[in-house]
């Protein structure tokens, strides 16, 4: 494809999801708008979660740590003072005087985490295999447990309410455009080669001249931005959260769709999300019980869950890449499989 | 109350968590030193051992031989996850490893979920167990279970000491440990000694499970969740992959949280946790080995 | 079938197809001639202990509605949803009473935190919402114009329990066990402070632990190593962990009252307990035995002949008092209209429930009833008092 056909292809898609997204609501109901921003907020933390996990070899368990930061962050700048007042009130001053709207604290949050992501990047980066990965994971009980305890900031355990109901489908899906099409960039420059190298063969990669732990911290830190971002898309639309929230469950659901959908491809990942969301949602609805024909199969909560973990074991099993494997969903594949449609 | 009786006191309850962290953490070395995998779902053994023992109490079997069930079943059920879902991605790269496991947790816990419910189930203990003994006027207390827990653990270990020093299988598996193609060469039946291993592993995380059940008077299904977690740190201190080093590394760990929360002030105390994790990223950032091995592991 | 790429995504696009389909397509429409009342209960996940009996005794009071005919004559229909103690779950779950079923009304939840994570939909929908077992009486507040409590505010319980311990039990000094981790339990030890302090009591010492800690011989240690052993021990914690509360202290020669609110109220205190229970106090919603009320007795024999076992705990009476709210509501507001629901609930005076009467003062959605104070005897639960306390704390 040509540039000028790339570029119109593009604005075009655009353009498409751009009048879909305000209009929805008017379109479908609350639900199904909800399940889209949802999807749409998943596929961001995925997708920055496959930059160290999928791309860098480095598979981090920490990912919801920076989300968590990013949530608590913005929720206290973008609290109302009224809200301030009620569920803060031992707030320090200068704190307390901070007042962002959505946009600004959700790019505050997702600064910090980049700072946060290189003092903890630094030292854990150095790590191979699953030492980084309990590290890593030692990182996000670490977070869990300042969120509980620094209660005077973040409400402790109990419940932080109050965050304005600001995120919107066409929030999430402006987010999510810019999370794929910057970290596509990326990843398909010559920096994501280099990240690449590192997750092949680090000794190889460090022979052709790639310094490895810039390379590694340069992946983790940009996962932690969008993490940061998503975080406060997220906080923004529950409007209350606890730490509990950010903790294993998320994790194992975010990690789950990122294998499935598979590991190395941005596609792959929100591919994954997809999948996982569907599917979580009519396992859900189905564990309500249902009829098939005369058949009444009885509520049977908490099936949905196990059958989600026996799909990744089988995954694992059979097909390990996840769906799409390293392949990439690109507008010159599009075109060639339209093209060899018609021509058959 | 007298300095030296505060300490004993809580020497006490350092030995008797110690014990516990030790069970688990021995399990996961076993596991990691033989496949160099990171199970996640040891923790999940504990719970199976708690319910296990549970159910056979409840079908009417006295408490001593319930237990032993209890530990059965936990190995047991070692051997059947290793089977079905571990060993069709033997020789994956580790990251697949990991999220097998991973897997496997989350479909155990729900599981527990669905039959038992989420909520904590009483677990009934003998009426000889209840009692407490008390010294110098109650300032110091020690319970049954304690004893308990201290004479089983000695136990557990001394029977893999002699397995591990006197058997053949027992000598196989350090073997493997050591080197997995050499073991093969020599020809050891690779498959029966990582069974053995798992079996040994989560019997003793079942074994664990049901003491800690003893002591916190319930089970739940996410039981293992936390003491998995503490047992990583002790495994990894004491140099993971070496069973003295786990065993050090657990007694280690839970005298570090018993004198955290006696000692500190109580502003600082509540992040016990997140003191022990920091510790844990310590150790592997500086001291990857533990306390206790000495081969290389990858670093940068 | 060899397992390709080609293959495995055509499968892939097939399920997905599928899958969305499933999802989307609409639902059955329910049988015009009943009234839809929503039922989010945290089904699994850590709260079911206390969610699952109240929606148990939901279900007992919609089949006794319904025997008897119904209201405005339609029979009632609970549509139920499990929330999983999740919050994500609970804010879809809400969505999808709100916009897929068209409730007019629901009822849900013995928590706090859950009614928080669903209350802010239901209040852009205008939908009335009554929590059957949440205790925080800034729920309302918090939320909006449509969230009710069926059951009184933790303030009015340790308002109780305080009075209980400086007259009861006589009881001058305090040593106060609180767990920080929840709402409920944190909330209720604040109340309880004011009250007692309120009412010329001393707390010579404070501790705190983490729901799910299993030792407390730390927090123990401290306490015994107080010069002046206090009267009482007030402790404030969730069903799960009471039971090893109760027992450790006992086990470390603590012979003293252990007082606490409605999170004792679970089958697991005497059963993890055991002995140690006996001395123990709590405020909770109604006393739940056979040697109750007759309303109460009626209710645990319903409550058994359906599910085979009595009761767990006042949650269950909770939950069957809050339809029968809901369907006196529908009643006299005389339509399924949620606006007019919602008024009526506003409006109830003197709704005879079998955990007391259910009156909302003017402008407040958190009813006045009175607390019952339950005490452990020889492995056994009495009544040891009822009160309406004089002096409560401000939400």
């Amino acid at each position: 494809m040509s540039r000028m056909q790339s570029l119109l292809a593009v604005v075009a898609v655009l353009a498409v999801m751009g009048v879909f997204s305000v209009s929805a609501p008017a379109l479908m109901n609350d639900y199904f708008v909800r399940i889209l921003t949802v999807m749409c907020i998943n596929a961001m933390l995925v997708v920055s979660m496959g930059l160290a996990n999928g791309f860098t070899g480095v598979f981090s368990l920490g990912h919801m740590g920076f989300v968590g930061v990013g949530a608590y962050l913005s929720g206290v700048l973008s609290l109302s003072d009224a809200a301030k007042a009620a569920y803060l009130p031992d707030l320090p001053a200068w704190i307390a005087g901070l007042h962002l709207a959505f946009f600004p604290s959700t790019l505050v949050a997702g600064l910090v985490c980049i700072v946060l992501a290189l003092l903890v990047g630094a030292p854990l980066m150095r790590l191979s295999g699953h030492f980084v990965s309990v590290a890593t994971l030692g990182f996000l009980i670490i977070v869990n447990v300042v969120l509980i305890n620094a209660d005077v900031y973040t409400r402790g355990a109990r419940t932080f309410t109050g965050v304005p109901l600001e995120t919107t489908l066409p929030w999430a899906m402006a987010w999510l455009l810019l999370t794929l099409v910057v970290l596509a960039r990326i990843v398909y420059s010559p920096k994501g080669r280099a990240w690449r190298a590192v997750r092949e063969d680090i000794i190889a990669a460090q022979a052709i001249g790639i310094d490895v732990l810039p390379t590694r911290l340069s992946a983790f830190v940009i996962g932690a931005f969008f993490a940061g971002v998503g975080g406060s898309l997220y906080g923004h639309y529950l409007g209350s959260f606890s730490p509990a929230g950010f903790y294993f469950a998320y994790t194992f659901s975010l990690i789950s769709m990122l294998v499935i959908g598979g590991m190395r491809s941005i596609t792959g990942a929100v591919l994954g999300v997809v999948i996982v969301s569907l599917l979580s949602e009519l396992l859900r609805n189905l564990e309500r019980g249902f009829d098939i024909g005369f058949v009444a199969v009885p509520p049977l909560y908490g099936a949905s869950q196990i059958v989600l973990g026996i799909i990744l074991i089988l995954i694992m099993i059979f097909r390990p890449s996840g769906v799409m494997g390293d392949l990439e969903l690109s507008f010159g594949r599009i075109a060639a499989l339209l093209h060899k449609g018609r021509k058959e | 109350m007298s300095f030296e009786l505060y300490i004993t006191q809580q020497i006490i309850n350092a030995v008797s968590l110690g014990s516990l962290y030790a069970l688990v953490a021995i399990g996961l070395s076993m596991i990691f030193g033989i496949l160099r995998m990171t199970n996640f779902a040891h923790g999940d053994m504990m719970m199976v051992g708690g319910f296990s023992t549970l159910v056979l109490q409840n079908l009417g079997l006295g408490f001593g031989w319930a237990v032993v069930g209890g530990i059965g079943v936990g190995a047991l059920a070692g051997v059947i996850v290793e089977r079905t879902a571990y060993r069709p991605v033997r020789g994956a790269p580790e990251v697949t490893l990991l999220l097998t496991s991973l897997a496997v947790t989350y479909i155990l816990e729900n599981l527990g979920i669905l039959i038992f419910t989420s909520s904590a189930q009483n677990f009934p203990l003998p009426d000889w167990m209840d009692s407490a003994f008390q010294l110098y006027n109650g300032q110091i207390t020690f319970t049954q279970i304690n004893l308990l827990t201290v004479a089983l653990t000695g136990v557990a270990l001394t029977a893999l000491g002699w397995f591990v020093t006197r058997t053949d299988i027992g000598l196989g598996m350090r073997a493997a440990a050591e080197d997995m193609g050499a073991a093969h060469l020599v020809g050891l039946d690779v498959n029966r000694l990582i069974v053995v291993a798992f079996a040994i592993a989560s019997g003793f995380a079942g074994l664990a499970g049901v003491l800690w059940a003893a002591q916190s008077g319930v089970v739940e299904p996410y039981m293992g969740f936390t003491p998995l977690l503490k047992a990583f740190v002790a495994a990894i201190i004491g140099g993971f992959g070496s069973i003295a080093g786990a065993l050090l590394g657990g007694y280690l760990l839970g005298a570090l949280e018993v004198f955290i929360v006696a000692f500190f002030p109580s502003e600082i105390s509540p992040y016990r946790d997140a003191i022990v994790f920091c510790l844990l990223i310590a150790f592997l950032l500086f001291r990857p080995n533990g306390l206790l091995k000495r081969t290389q592991e990858v670093k940068l | 079938m060899r397992l390709t790429r080609r293959t495995v995504l055509r499968s892939a696009a097939a399920a997905g197809l599928a899958i969305a389909s499933g999802t989307l397509r609409s639902r059955p429409a329910a049988a015009q001639d009943t009234i839809k009342i929503g039922a989010p209960f945290n089904v699994t996940g850590a709260l079911s202990s206390v969610d699952a009996p109240a929606l148990n005794g939901a279900k007992v009071k919609v089949k006794e509605i319904n025997d008897a005919g119904g209201v405005l004559g339609k029979k009632l229909e609970l549509v139920i949803y499990d929330t999983k103690t999740d919050p994500t779950v609970i804010a879809s779950t809400a969505s999808q009473l709100v916009n897929q079923d068209k409730v007019p009304v629901a009822l849900g939840f013995t928590d706090s935190d859950a009614a928080l994570a669903l209350g802010p939909i239901f209040q852009t929908a205008g939908v009335p919402f009554v929590t059957p077992g949440a205790t925080s009486p800034k729920l309302p507040d918090q939320v909006g114009s449509v969230m009710f409590l069926a059951c009184f505010g933790d303030n009015v319980q340790a308002a109780a329990g305080a009075e209980f311990v400086l007259g009861k039990l006589a009881g001058k000094t305090v040593y106060l066990l609180r767990d920080n981790s929840t709402e409920y339990t944190t909330l209720l030890a604040k109340y309880f402070k004011e009250a007692y302090s309120h009412g010329g009591g001393t707390i010579v010492l404070e501790d705190d632990y983490k729901a799910g800690d299993k030792s407390f011989t730390a927090q123990i240690t401290k306490l015994k190593a107080l010069p002046t052993k206090p009267n009482v021990l007030y402790v404030s914690a969730q069903p799960d962990d009471i039971g090893l509360v109760v027992k450790q202290m006992r086990q470390a020669g603590l012979t003293q009252p252990i007082v606490g609110g409605d999170g004792y109220d679970t089958p697991l205190l005497l059963s993890v307990g055991g002995k140690a229970a006996n001395n123990v106090y709590f405020s909770t919603h109604a006393y739940m035995a056979e040697d109750s009320t007759p309303a109460i007795v009626a209710f645990f024999h319903a409550y058994k002949g359906a599910y085979n076992t009595p009761p767990e705990n006042a949650f269950a009476a909770l939950g069957y008092d809050t339809v029968g709210l809901i369907a006196d509501a529908i009643t006299r507001a005389g339509s399924v209209d949620p606006a007019k629901i919602r008024d009526a609930l506003a409006a109830t005076q003197g709704y005879k429930g079998i955990t007391g009467s259910i009156s909302y003062p003017p402008g407040s959605r958190v009813p006045q009833k009175t607390v019952s104070i339950i005490g452990v005897k020889n492995d056994k639960l009495f009544l040891a008092a009822e009160v309406t306390p004089a002096w409560i704390a401000k939400p």
